[in-house]
């Protein structure tokens, strides 16, 4: 396919859009690399020298590899319970027509609209109850509930573009629904799942309200946004430390991003109709 | 793939629930005394490290202390909601009193109790109880540059309205901008207006008490404070030399504008002093006495012990908090803490003076017999603070004129204190 | 019979987990707050009391700033669904096609996405005042000099430039997954018929995607009405309550005059609000999906 002249204008035009809207987070790793002093006489100058005292000190004070761990727990549980209740119901609401199904679709999508203060109060208190707070393994069982609402959506909807009657050739050879399910049809859902992953595991790596409220009291279960958090006081904030702060709990998440994306692209629907 | 993601779940699933099975049994076995504590302002992080260091040092106790400040709040409520209150946590006092009754500890017959300053102890008091203990003392006015007001040639501190203008004007003239206004900060502003307000209220309206009694009735409404003027054209004056952007003013724009000696004059408390030295160790600052339209002998400063450490009185490790307060007001690490690691000026009787350039000018004005008015604005309901802080913003933002903003003012009052009973 | 029940148990087989989890997670605990908001508590009395619908007929009645809320709510909410949804289709539409360094582009765009709302709201404080100063002496410019935070008609668009400005990364990701479902032969074939790219996009991309654009338009509908991380820490609500969003409302009831029952009220109000709203949103789009 010749490539026409004007893909060339959308290029540079998108990189010129692209480098401006990553401007603020240039500012974060240029002020990473300051002094105290020098973030707070002047925020865009360019650092004096590239200090890593910054990283160093901040790496020790949030005791980064334990927290990386918690975050990391949490961040898996909750991903991979989601995904899993999500996948199911999403295609199973999807596939059946009935107004039940339809109700029962409403209300697992309901409570992506209620705002998480109203409730979050009542939340610890069931939490409590049901012994999840205090580590990381239970953060992730809470994250299940509050994942599973937007993906299950989005694997409501996806379901449609894959056709029913792959749905009874499976069944056809004799497998249960479940493997039916398993084997043929999430696997043509993995566009959505990888979306899925990536959305879900940006937003639990980094929240914060959620972790503060399970976890504190408890410093050994801390996940890497909780510790970063200290940094932004109302009458002190270490600028320098919160800046290396902040990139030090991105960039995982951020290869993590990257070695994904690929994946997206390549679950492809159309090779599995033909066969 | 698919096989592999169905047996990570169980697998997941399994090891969820074990792990969590494990871990309360290890809270449950854990052997010495652990306090639970919860305390805001965590530029003082490093000095509570230091402090639970001691501690431990000392008695074998372990403090564990969560640090939090802009969800503090939130956290705290859900915490005592869910059955987890700590042990010890940090409050305002005066209107707090009131909205932590159910679970502040009654104090008063402990012996550290003698051993702190009884001016210190007013805020903390109820009906002859005394249900919290007085962290800091601390005290907020005008803080202001003094080699900037040297190089300009102001040799007479100013102390009233006029005398705060023509000040501002020389500074200016100078080609320096007089106030960083902090305006962005919804604390900053009632801090700055109730001090214009205060000696009125003495003077006026028959005492602090009073005052509150009527305005929470609603015998007495803003709008008829005729000395709110004074409060109007003050954060008047101070917008109108607060620079090009004077709503975008924040905390870190104050401090280290007057420590650079970009700016002469911000209105801040002692606290701001370790965050002004941040940014230039060797910056030399003093305090100029609030004004009070122009009654001279009105102006002076904001001085009170307001954060609270209060202790829980369901708090299973009741005795172990107790004992850390006695080691507090008792012991000479406890006595040295405030005014020695964290510099600014400590409740206890006889403790030293904190080597900081705020806490002398503090220590010399209240000499010099000038007021210290107390922070009476924290006897309103608990809110307001918030609230009329907004409102007074959208006044210096322009949004509303003064009759406007003083009707505002009145129904946020209002709507709280109703709310509050 | 027996066919039905078993196809009953499949079906609840399916479904139940998700229903388990979702219970525990949202429902439950929202439905415990929703017995507050018949109450006057503040939060920490260990008795509150119960007052009926006084909380919601104060909303209604008495209530001017929580109106403002609303109205600035709703105002961010139009522009902001629209632009994000349309920039984030726009780009992933670009990202699909043949750019050169697609890859780090799209990295390039998720990013702020994944930056803590707290950082992004003092990133852009500075930018808008310490960075606007510098940007003014080095260009001269009138449009730094304005108050990008300090004036309530301003403080809109600066709120609304960052609150899309980090959501766009989110949507994309949405799209492009979308984009990936769209079959390669039929793309093909519409060119082969001489479909030029408009009409190929509006005519067999956008129907096809339309599944993606109901989702990604619910979500950011109903995230836009929530709105709250990045005014706290952007402007607080501020100057004033210029740019107060309601779940702000709701948390400085709650939790900073400590109206617990009324603040509970109020969130009630919301969740319903946002129902309405995204139920019709829903049904409308859903009727345009196609089945393949």
């Amino acid at each position: 396919m010749k490539r026409h002249p004007s893909t060339l204008i959308i290029d540079v035009l998108l990189w010129i859009f692209a480098l401006l809207y990553l401007y603020p987070l240039l500012l974060v790793v240029i002020n990473s690399f300051k002094t105290f002093s020098e973030i707070t006489t002047n925020v865009v100058a360019l650092p004096k020298s590239l200090l890593m005292d910054n990283f160093r000190n901040a790496f020790r004070l949030m005791e980064y590899p334990r927290l990386f761990l918690n975050t990391l727990i949490a961040t898996a549980i909750g991903v991979v319970g989601v995904i899993a209740v999500s996948a199911l119901a999403g295609y199973k609401l999807s596939r059946t027509k009935t107004k039940y199904s339809w109700v029962l679709f409403i209300i697992l999508i309901a409570p992506m609209m209620i705002p998480f203060h109203s409730f979050m109060i009542a939340l610890v208190k069931v939490a409590k109850g049901m012994g999840l707070t205090r580590t990381p393994m239970g953060l992730g069982v809470l994250y299940w509930g509050l994942g599973a609402p937007l993906a299950l959506f989005m694997y409501h909807g996806f379901v449609k573009s894959i056709p029913m009657e792959l749905d009874d050739c499976a069944l056809i050879d004799g497998a249960s629904p479940f493997r039916a399910f398993a084997q043929v049809i999430f696997p043509l859902l993995q566009p959505v799942t990888v979306s899925v992953i990536v959305l879900n595991a940006m937003w639990m790596w980094n929240d914060f309200l959620l972790p503060l409220l399970i976890l504190s009291g408890s410093k050994k279960a801390y996940t890497l946004q909780l510790a970063a958090y200290n940094f932004f006081g109302q009458y002190k904030i270490e600028w320098n430390y919160a800046m290396a702060g902040v990139l030090l709990t991105l960039m995982p998440a951020v290869v993590f991003y990257l070695a994904l994306q690929q994946y997206i692209i390549k679950g492809m629907v159309s090779g599995a109709v033909k066969s | 793939m698919k096989r592999a993601i169905s047996f990570l779940v169980v697998l997941t699933l399994a090891c969820a629930s074990v792990f969590a099975a494990g871990a309360k049994e290890e809270a449950a076995e854990q052997k010495p005394v652990t306090l639970n504590l919860m305390f805001y302002s965590p530029e003082l992080q490093e000095q509570y490290n230091d402090m639970v260091a001691a501690y431990k040092a000392e008695t074998g106790v372990t403090l564990d202390i969560t640090v939090l400040q802009a969800d503090y709040r939130s956290v705290l409520t859900s915490k005592i909601n869910s059955g987890d209150i700590p042990d010890v946590f940090m409050t305002s006092a005066y209107a707090d009193n009131s909205t932590y009754k159910d679970y502040a500890y009654d104090m008063s017959n402990e012996p550290f109790v003698k051993q702190l300053q009884p001016s210190a102890l007013q805020g903390v008091t109820v009906a002859g109880k005394v249900i919290g203990y007085p962290f800091l003392v601390q005290s907020h006015s005008f803080i202001y540059n003094k080699k900037v007001f040297a190089d300009v040639g102001i040799t007479e501190l100013p102390k009233t309205l006029d005398q705060l203008e023509a000040a501002a004007k020389k500074i200016e003239a100078a080609g320096i901008q007089p106030f960083a206004t902090g305006f962005k900060e919804f604390w900053v502003l009632p801090q700055t207006a109730w001090q214009a307000l205060a000696p009125a209220v003495v003077k006026n309206y028959g005492g602090y008490a009073k005052f509150v009694a009527g305005l929470n009735d609603g015998s007495l409404k803003f709008k008829n404070v005729s000395e709110m003027a004074q409060v109007f054209d003050l954060l008047d004056l101070i917008k109108k030399y607060g620079g090009p952007k004077p709503n975008e003013s924040d905390f870190n724009d104050q401090t280290s504008s007057i420590a650079t000696g970009k700016v002469a004059i911000i209105h801040q408390g002692n606290w701001a002093e370790g965050t002004i030295r941040k940014t230039n160790e060797a910056a030399d600052i003093g305090y100029l006495v609030g004004p009070a339209g122009n009654d001279a002998a009105g102006a002076g400063i904001m001085f009170d012990s307001n954060q609270t450490i209060r202790v829980a009185k369901d708090g299973k490790n009741l005795k172990a908090a107790l004992a850390w307060l006695n080691w507090l007001t008792t012991s000479e690490y406890g006595k040295n803490w405030i005014p020695g690691k964290i510099k600014q000026m400590s409740p206890i009787i006889g403790s030293d003076a904190p080597d900081s350039q705020i806490a002398k000018a503090t220590a010399k004005l209240l000499g010099e017999k000038a007021p210290g008015y107390p922070w009476f604005y924290q006897m309103f309901p608990t809110g307001t603070e918030q609230q009329l802080g907004a409102v007074l913003q959208g006044y210096c933002a322009g949004q509303t004129d003064r009759a406007a903003t003083l009707d505002a003012m009145d129904a946020a009052y209002t709507k709280i204190a109703k709310a509050a009973n | 019979m027996k066919k039905k029940t078993s196809r009953f148990l499949v079906f609840a087989a399916f479904t139940v987990p998700a229903f388990a989890a979702i219970l525990v997670s949202v429902e439950v605990p929202f439905l415990m707050s929703v017995l507050y908001s018949f109450t006057k508590w503040n939060g920490l009395d260990r008795v509150p009391l119960f007052i009926g619908m006084a909380n919601y007929t104060e909303i209604f009645l008495d209530d001017p700033d929580m109106m403002r809320a609303l109205s600035f709510t709703f105002q961010q909410t139009f522009f902001r669904v629209i632009l994000t949804n349309a920039i984030a289709l726009l780009l992933a539409v670009l990202l699909d096609g043949e750019i050169r360094g697609k890859n780090a582009l799209r990295a390039i765009f998720y990013i702020p996405n994944i930056i803590s709302l707290i950082v992004i709201g003092y990133i852009w404080r500075f930018i808008f005042s310490k960075g606007f100063d510098s940007f003014y002496e080095m260009t001269k410019a009138p449009i730094f000099m304005l108050s990008w935070l300090g004036d309530g008609d301003m403080a809109f668009g600066s709120v609304l430039l960052v609150s899309v400005w980090q959501s766009i990364g989110f949507y994309l990701v949405i799209y492009i997954a979308g984009l990936q479902i769209v079959p390669r032969d039929v793309i093909e074939a519409s060119m082969i018929d001489g479909a030029g790219p408009h009409s190929r996009f509006y005519k067999i991309t956008l129907p096809l995607i339309m599944p993606s654009v109901t989702v990604a338009v619910f979500h950011s509908l109903s995230n836009s009405l929530k709105s709250f991380d990045v005014i706290f820490s952007l402007t607080n609500g501020g100057p004033g309550i210029a740019t107060t969003t309601i779940a702000l409302d709701i948390y400085k009831t709650a939790f900073v005059v400590s109206r617990f029952g009324y603040g509970t009220a109020k969130s009630v109000l919301l969740f319903l609000l946002i129902l309405a709203f995204t139920f019709f949103q829903v049904k409308m789009f859903k009727s345009r999906e196609i089945e393949a």
